[in-house]
């Protein structure tokens, strides 16, 4: 039935006239002339001359710049009725306890105004040490994507509402479950037991990531359902097993503070880490020797150094160089004794019982590993978990309390909980964000950000730690425990119920009087009496079953090993910005997760192995029993080859969840991409559920996976694309133990592993009579520039890192940039070298070429450096934090035209944002290249709307009002914390005393867990920076560029086992 | 006003309470011979009265935060013994089982709390009582009694005076382009028109010729006028970013002339924070009803500006206690749910983000009085970046006071004190210690040497004039 209608544009058309048809011939019609333009005589009588524009114009702009030169009219608003302990300007601090389901450590946060800024280490009267994700966890409490009310069935409601629909859907006929992550709190263990006494409810605890095979092999070993405390600070001998315990397993906050001890060479002997992994891991780039090795390997490897030790169970069959790594651990575990220690990192039974063999037959149980009676860290049960969803699925849950967890997205059967989750009668979260759990419950009931709440955590000690509120609660959120008590029919504040559950007795009327609560407040724990344990006996259970079993664990072509990387952990913070754009510290890669990789695989499926800003990464297809991820490939020096390694931790929000505005993927141009049905694009991909549930636990490994070129490019965002340091041995000097002690009494600038460089002088320097080569003299003598009168006059900042305790793990990198309102600059900029980054670590790895071999081979010298430029196959790996080193002859100073860039008499190379008019000539003279330009007005400009936190208006109250927040168009770069300097000072001259050592520290020394950054004044000869660097092992970077800088680094010592 | 002037005085007399307490306990209690009521001296009854009394009463019948005492010798119900003792232990007087006392312990107590008891004699009585029935005619002294005049009452006056300089500049530079865009026009036109119209030359022609002929005039009019011209842009350009005068309008109208000279309460009294903090701080309100909970009215406006400080915290003058949220009095203090709007104001000492800034460090380590940088206070209403020619003019009055040339608030004056300001090297631990390690080094000694030449050590030898001191 169509009619074919026929349109014309006009009755020329229409008619086709001669005039039209000539037109129509021509694609562009003829242009006028201009001489008939011009020669219009209208044109010359026109009102307005062009002159007469112009000066109007002029006029008119003036006019408005001049107008704009008003005086600006600032508010300040006091406070109506001060809080007595709140000084405007002047900082307070409480002690309180960071605990989010993995990490455990004690905390002080810093508040301004009622502010939390900052969260460092209670040194004191804590334990453990804050890392990355602890540090940066108080942009969270700021996010303006949180939770602001009790919500029921998606609608914001009152907790009145709220509690009366929980209570009734309570009153069902099904399972109820309270579903938490491993409860640490007495108080909330007590609420827990109230709602199971008044409606029934079981408590199911379920770990984003899941330890319980560990939890499991001390059941069948000792009888005890616990995660067991290793004591390495015990340790002489510490073997890893893809246990990555200095960056992301287990009680990593605790394990590396307790490492570092016994890696003071100064000491006379260090302990010594073997590391078999598959994936580059950070334990395993400090290791003293780390073998590689395929995940399904890795039991047999501790099957086989059970039996190297013990002679127990049958040979195994393992690689020649994986014999060789299993040999040379066992025999420095022989050595060790009871002071040797197994840490086995897979979820898998067998494993872990061996390993813990392995510790019980070297008597370590006791001394460097304890199997406590009492349960602490990890208590998740991943076969209730299973039955639950299976339950859910079953219709026979009728309600659900979640937790401190988020199974909809880490969940072994994510889509399974999703699934049942609708089926049961009732659900509600008490989640901070309505996250992938949240958002499909029925009510959402949040809780505080642990900033804003009281809290008591029990771990191992005989102490109760206690968290205390820093800020009134942002938004209209209740503390799980109070929620809980309102669904038991028993409506307490919690506060009073966390007090009451230490004290029965208690009352309002003793809020204050109670002494020792008080003093447990101050200091952050309250003091408990714990009778003794008995020590853990063995029952004898058999281990054959465990050997047979790591024994027919086989791999195919590829095998994959799920890990973390340090600044996401798993994953709860993935709309933390920060913690976004810190690099992991082995790949340096930012804002994105990827499928590690060997070389040697990479090429021979010819994918790209050079990743740079303008060469994206080839994106492959991981495919585990019909599960596919999509990823780019990295290339990953160390990495097994046969191996892939995938983050977990990413894809957050894959279901629009509103987790955090940082979470999701941006454009150039700063705005939310959006894929084809308008959702946001997740950053990475959720690798969660990707492995096998053996046993009913997630492992974290598939032995039999399939890699396949997709031919896509994905670009990362990586901030170090150089590998190594090519030959440059002034940059890092490393030596090993052996040859550390050999001349470890020697004097500062003569050992042959730190020797002072010198620079041949067209002088007879040695008095040889001739003048030629052997005629140097000491690159610090050498001076192009007028002394800066530091020494000895006033203060002298310093710094000495120490290349041996630093471990890459990035503390420092997050405290620094929370500390100094540090811009997040995206992905893009990233990628584009724009990162803001005052404090980098870079990562080098060892070369297996150096100019010798190259002159060996009869390479040229271009060709060697070419060579040089690859990392090994398995290289030794460095980690050297890297920030301005304020150099007493500083390149930049000379260069800046307007004298922005000075240095102080204090030995500080001080930068005046205020002056700067952003030449860059600093930058480009800079050797060690850590000055940043501030590209962009980035508290203010679109492209950073969805991820800067200074353009969030809550989230920006976490920039500190002690720095500026810089704007366009100027370099900056580390200032040594002046602003802390600076107050230590004052501090000092308020009491009329001498600055006190140790008063005066920065953010990044404080930040450190091991210790390795030492800071303070070196004009002070009792300071302990002096002494430093008066150690034989310091040595400064590039010193033969003669630049003088005031922070130095000392030598990396390795205790390499002798060949 | 009558109560506004006993209340005012209230500070000022409290400082001689010690020494009235020393004298009215040496004196030994004598008996009554004659009628409390009308033998006392009014004026020793006064100064009495204000030391001890004023805090609390007023002579009229308005309550301060006790009943006033007008008409009191009409209605005290009891012996005249009674009222002694009434007021030197009001406790042991209700003791005694009086009934009028009885009486007034029901009415009051409930409300206003116990009276403090009083070291004064009967014949302290005697005189106060005298006083409190014949007050003086004190209105009449308000004016002529006080010292501080209000020499930089900003509150009448426009804006900042930056503002009336921008506005000429824009005048003039309007006046100059639209006259020569207007003649420009028009000489457009007549050149159009001249071929028509030769007879009679364009007026900017004839303008030309007679300014060639009077070319000396004009040259020396025109260098004059250039160079005043140079000259008012010079200063006027010079002025952008200087404060000085600054005197911003404020929510409330407060005067400092009568808290700071009037009453003599201390700068750090209000802005405490100074010692303690980099910020000296506008003071909280509670800090503000430290005083005004008692003192109702001001004596220039009233109840209404007073009213502005009640209206943010809650607070009931009536009734002398605060509100909770809900609008309920009868609280004694603040109450943390009482939504007031906050007072809002502007603030007048701006720095740039990019300047670090501490008072502590100034006036707690430096030594400096806040005369040195924010002038005579005393003589101000609301908030004003005192001049640097007026701090100058206080030298005499605040032996130590360094002059400076700068304009306040600029960085060319902060950095001339520091050039000037001594340090003393005995004056604190730390100095000494800096000190110490001058003279243990060799480098240093020379530097010492150095800073000694003047035989002083100033602020910038010791690092004062570097970037990252203030900017960071």
């Amino acid at each position: 039935m169509a009619d074919n209608k026929i349109y014309w544009s006009g009755l020329e058309e229409l008619d086709r006239t001669p005039e039209f048809e000539r037109i129509e011939s021509q694609e562009f019609p003829a242009e006028r002339p201009v001489d008939t333009f011009l020669a219009d005589d209208r044109l010359q009588r026109a009102n307005t001359g062009r002159r007469d524009f112009l000066k109007f114009m002029g006029f008119s702009v003036t006019a408005a710049t001049l107008a704009a030169c008003e005086t600006p009219v600032v508010k300040s608003i006091p406070y109506t009725n001060k809080p007595e302990e709140i000084t405007p300007g002047v900082a307070n601090y409480y002690a309180s306890t960071y605990y989010d389901g993995h990490d455990f450590v004690n905390v002080l946060v810093k508040t301004r105004e009622g502010r939390p800024i900052f969260v460092k280490n209670n040194t004191e009267t804590g334990f453990g040490r804050v890392n990355a994700r602890v540090n940066a966890s108080v942009l969270g409490l700021y996010d303006s994507a949180r939770l602001q009310a009790p919500h029921l069935n998606g609608e914001a409601t009152t907790w009145g509402d709220l509690d009366a629909a929980v209570t009734k859907g309570l009153s069902g006929n099904g399972r109820k479950v309270l579903l938490t992550g491993t409860v640490m709190s007495p108080s909330m263990k007590r609420a827990a037991a109230a709602l199971a006494a008044s409606s029934g409810v079981e408590h199911i605890q379920c770990d984003a990531v899941s330890y319980n095979a560990a939890v499991e092999a001390m059941e069948m070993e000792f009888g005890r359902r616990v995660f067991p405390s290793y004591q390495l600070d015990q340790a002489e001998t510490v073997v890893s097993l893809n246990a990555d315990f200095l960056g992301t397993w287990g009680d990593t906050v605790w394990y590396t503070q307790q490492w570092a001890k016994t890696r003071r060479p100064e000491n006379g002997s260090m302990s010594r880490l073997h590391a078999f992994e598959s994936v580059m891991s950070l334990t395993g780039s400090n290791a003293d020797t780390r073998t590689r090795v395929k995940p399904s390997e890795q039991g047999r490897v501790a099957a086989a150094l059970l039996r190297e030790l013990t002679g127990q169970g049958a040979a195994v069959s393992l690689d020649e160089a994986v014999m060789a790594g299993v040999k040379a651990a066992a025999a420095d575990l022989k050595r060790a004794g009871a002071k040797g220690l197994v840490i086995a990192g897979d979820n898998d039974v067998a494993t872990q019982r061996i390993a813990s063999a392995i510790n019980r037959n070297l008597g370590a149980v006791g001394t460097t590993v304890k199997v406590n009676a009492t349960p602490s860290l990890y208590q998740g049960d991943d076969k209730a978990m299973a039955q639950l969803v299976a339950d859910m699925n079953a219709g026979r849950v009728s309600a659900l309390i979640v937790d401190g967890i988020n199974p909809a997205y880490h969940g072994a059967d994510a889509e399974g909980f999703k699934a049942g989750l609708e089926k049961v009668g009732f659900s509600v979260s008490t989640a901070l964000f309505a996250d992938e759990t949240a958002s499909r419950c029925t009510a959402m009931a949040p809780t505080h950000h642990w900033l804003e709440g009281w809290n008591d955590l029990q771990i191992d000690a005989p102490r109760i730690e206690l968290a205390q509120p820093t800020i009134q609660p942002l938004y209209n959120t209740r503390h799980t425990t109070e929620s809980l008590m309102a669904w038991a029919g028993q409506p307490v504040d919690a506060y009073t119920f966390l007090r009451q559950t230490h004290n029965a007795a208690y009352t309002a009327d003793a809020m204050y009087t109670d002494q020792d609560w008080n003093k447990g407040v101050h200091n952050g724990f309250l003091a408990v009496n714990v009778s003794e344990e008995a020590a853990p006996v063995h029952t004898g259970a058999d281990l054959g079953g465990a050997l047979r079993t790591v024994a027919a664990h086989k791999g195919g072509s590829f095998e994959l090993d799920l890990y973390r990387k340090v600044a996401i952990g798993d994953g709860q913070q993935a709309g933390n910005p920060m913690l976004q754009e810190t690099p992991d510290p082995i790949t340096k890669t930012t804002w994105d997760n990827y499928v590690t990789m060997a070389r040697v695989d990479m090429e021979a499926m010819g994918l790209n192995t050079y990743i740079a800003q303008e060469d994206p990464a080839s994106v492959v297809k991981v495919t585990v029993d019909g599960k596919s991820l999509e990823l780019p490939a990295f290339p990953q020096p160390g990495q097994t080859p046969g191996t892939v390694g995938i983050a977990l931790g990413y894809g957050r929000g894959a279901g629009n969840e509103a987790i955090g505005k940082a979470a999701y993927q941006v454009g150039e141009g700063g705005d939310h991409l959006a894929d084809a049905e308008g959702n946001l694009v997740p950053i990475g991909k959720n690798a969660f559920g990707l492995a096998p549930v053996v046993d009913g636990m997630p492992t974290r490994a598939a032995f039999d996976v399939s890699v396949e070129a997709t031919g896509g490019t994905y670009p990362l965002a990586c901030t170090q694309i150089q590998h190594t340091y090519m030959g440059r041995d002034s940059v890092v000097k490393e030596t090993t133990l052996d040859s550390y002690l050999a001349e470890a009494d020697v004097k500062r600038g003569d050992a042959t592993w730190n020797k002072t460089i010198g620079l041949n002088v067209h002088d007879d320097i040695n008095g040889d009579g001739e003048i030629n080569a052997l005629d140097k003299k000491a690159a610090g003598e050498f001076d192009l520039w007028h002394e800066h009168a530091v020494d000895g006059v006033g203060h002298r900042w310093g710094m000495a890192i120490d290349l041996t305790s630093c471990i890459g793990c990035s503390a420092c990198v997050t405290a620094c940039h929370i500390e100094n309102n540090v811009p997040v600059v995206g992905k893009d900029e990233v990628r584009r070298h724009r990162d803001m980054h005052w404090m980098r670590i870079d990562r080098f790895y060892a070369s297996d070429w150096d100019m010798e071999r190259g002159e060996e081979e009869g390479l040229g010298v271009i060709s060697t450096y070419g060579k040089m430029e690859e990392p090994g196959a398995n290289p030794q790996t460095v980690h050297m934090p890297m920030m301005c080193q304020h150099c007493n002859h500083a390149p930049c100073e000379t260069v800046c035209p307007v004298a922005a860039t000075t240095h102080s008499n204090e030995g500080v190379n001080q930068m005046t944002y205020n002056r700067c008019i952003g030449t860059r000539y600093c930058a480009n003279n800079c050797p060690f290249k850590v000055r940043r330009f501030n590209w962009f007005h980035y508290p203010g400009y679109d492209k950073f709307q969805n991820f800067n936190p200074a353009q969030d208006a809550i989230q920006r109250m976490v920039l500190n009002p002690d720095v500026v927040v810089r704007s366009r168009g100027v370099m900056e770069k580390c200032s040594l914390c002046v602003q802390r300097t600076q107050g230590a000072k004052l501090e000092a001259k308020k009491a009329g005393t001498p600055l006190e050592d140790g008063s005066a520290i920065t953010a990044c020394a404080e930040a450190c867990p091991t210790n390795a950054i030492t800071f303070g004044d070196l004009n002070d000869n009792s300071s302990e920076v002096r002494a430093t660097y008066d150690n034989n092992r310091t040595y400064h970077a590039l010193e033969e560029v003669g630049i003088q800088p005031n922070v130095a680094y000392l030598t990396k010592v390795r205790n390499t086992p002798k060949a | 006003m009558f109560g506004f002037e006993s209340a005012k005085q209230v500070l000022p007399r409290l400082r001689g309470l010690a020494s009235v307490v020393a004298i009215a306990t040496l004196a030994l209690p004598t008996a009554l011979h004659a009628g409390i009521w009308d033998e006392g001296n009014i004026e020793n009854g006064q100064a009495l009265f204000n030391a001890n009394c004023a805090s609390c009463h007023l002579v009229s019948n308005e309550v301060l935060a006790a009943p006033g005492l007008a008409g009191i010798a009409d209605r005290w119900g009891s012996s005249e013994e009674i009222l002694v003792q009434w007021i030197q232990n009001p406790q042991a007087a209700a003791a005694t089982g009086d009934p009028y006392v009885k009486s007034l312990v029901d009415r009051y107590v409930g409300t206003y709390g116990w009276m403090t008891a009083q070291a004064v004699s009967a014949d302290d009585v005697k005189d106060i009582m005298a006083y409190v029935q014949n007050p003086p005619d004190v209105v009449a002294s308000a004016d002529t009694g006080t010292d501080c005049p209000t020499i930089y009452d900003a509150i009448e006056e426009e804006q900042s005076a930056n503002g009336t300089i921008w506005f000429l500049i824009l005048l003039t530079l309007f006046l100059i382009i639209a006259l020569s865009a207007a003649t420009v026009r028009k000489s457009l036109e007549k050149a159009a028109d001249a071929a028509a119209d030769s007879e009679d030359l364009p007026y900017g022609v004839r303008l030309q010729a007679w300014a060639w002929d009077n070319r000396t005039f004009v040259s020396i009019l025109g260098l004059f006028v250039t160079a005043y011209l140079v000259v008012i842009g010079y200063q006027a350009l010079m002025g952008v970013g200087v404060y000085q005068g600054y005197t911003p309008d404020q929510p409330v109208k407060f005067i400092h002339s009568v808290h700071v000279c009037e009453n003599e309460v201390d700068c750090q009294y209000c802005h405490h924070s100074a010692y303690e903090s980099k910020h000296a701080g506008i003071p909280s309100t509670n800090v503000c009803m430290n005083c005004h909970k008692a003192v109702k009215k001001g004596s220039r406006y009233g109840e209404v500006e007073i009213g502005k400080i009640y209206a943010a915290i809650g607070f009931d003058p009536e009734s002398g206690t605060y509100l909770d949220g809900e609008g309920k009095n009868g609280y004694q203090g603040p109450q943390d749910d009482f939504q007031g709007e906050p007072l809002k104001w502007n603030k007048v000492h701006n720095l740039p983000d990019h300047v670090f800034f501490s008072h502590q460090q100034h006036v707690v380590v430096g030594g400096l009085e806040c005369q040195n940088c924010h002038g005579d206070v005393g003589k101000y209403t609301v908030g004003r970046v005192a001049p640097v020619e007026e701090i100058n003019g206080l030298v005499d009055d605040f032996p130590g006071l360094i002059e400076l040339s700068k304009p306040t608030l600029t960085m060319g004056w902060c950095i001339e004190c520091h050039n000037k300001a001594e340090i003393s090297f005995a004056s604190s631990g730390y100095y000494e210690d800096i000190h110490d390690r001058l003279k243990d080094d060799l480098r240093g000694n020379e530097e010492l040497r150095r800073y000694m030449e003047d035989e002083k050590t100033t602020v910038k030898e010791l690092g004062g004039w570097e970037c990252s001191k203030c900017h960071y």
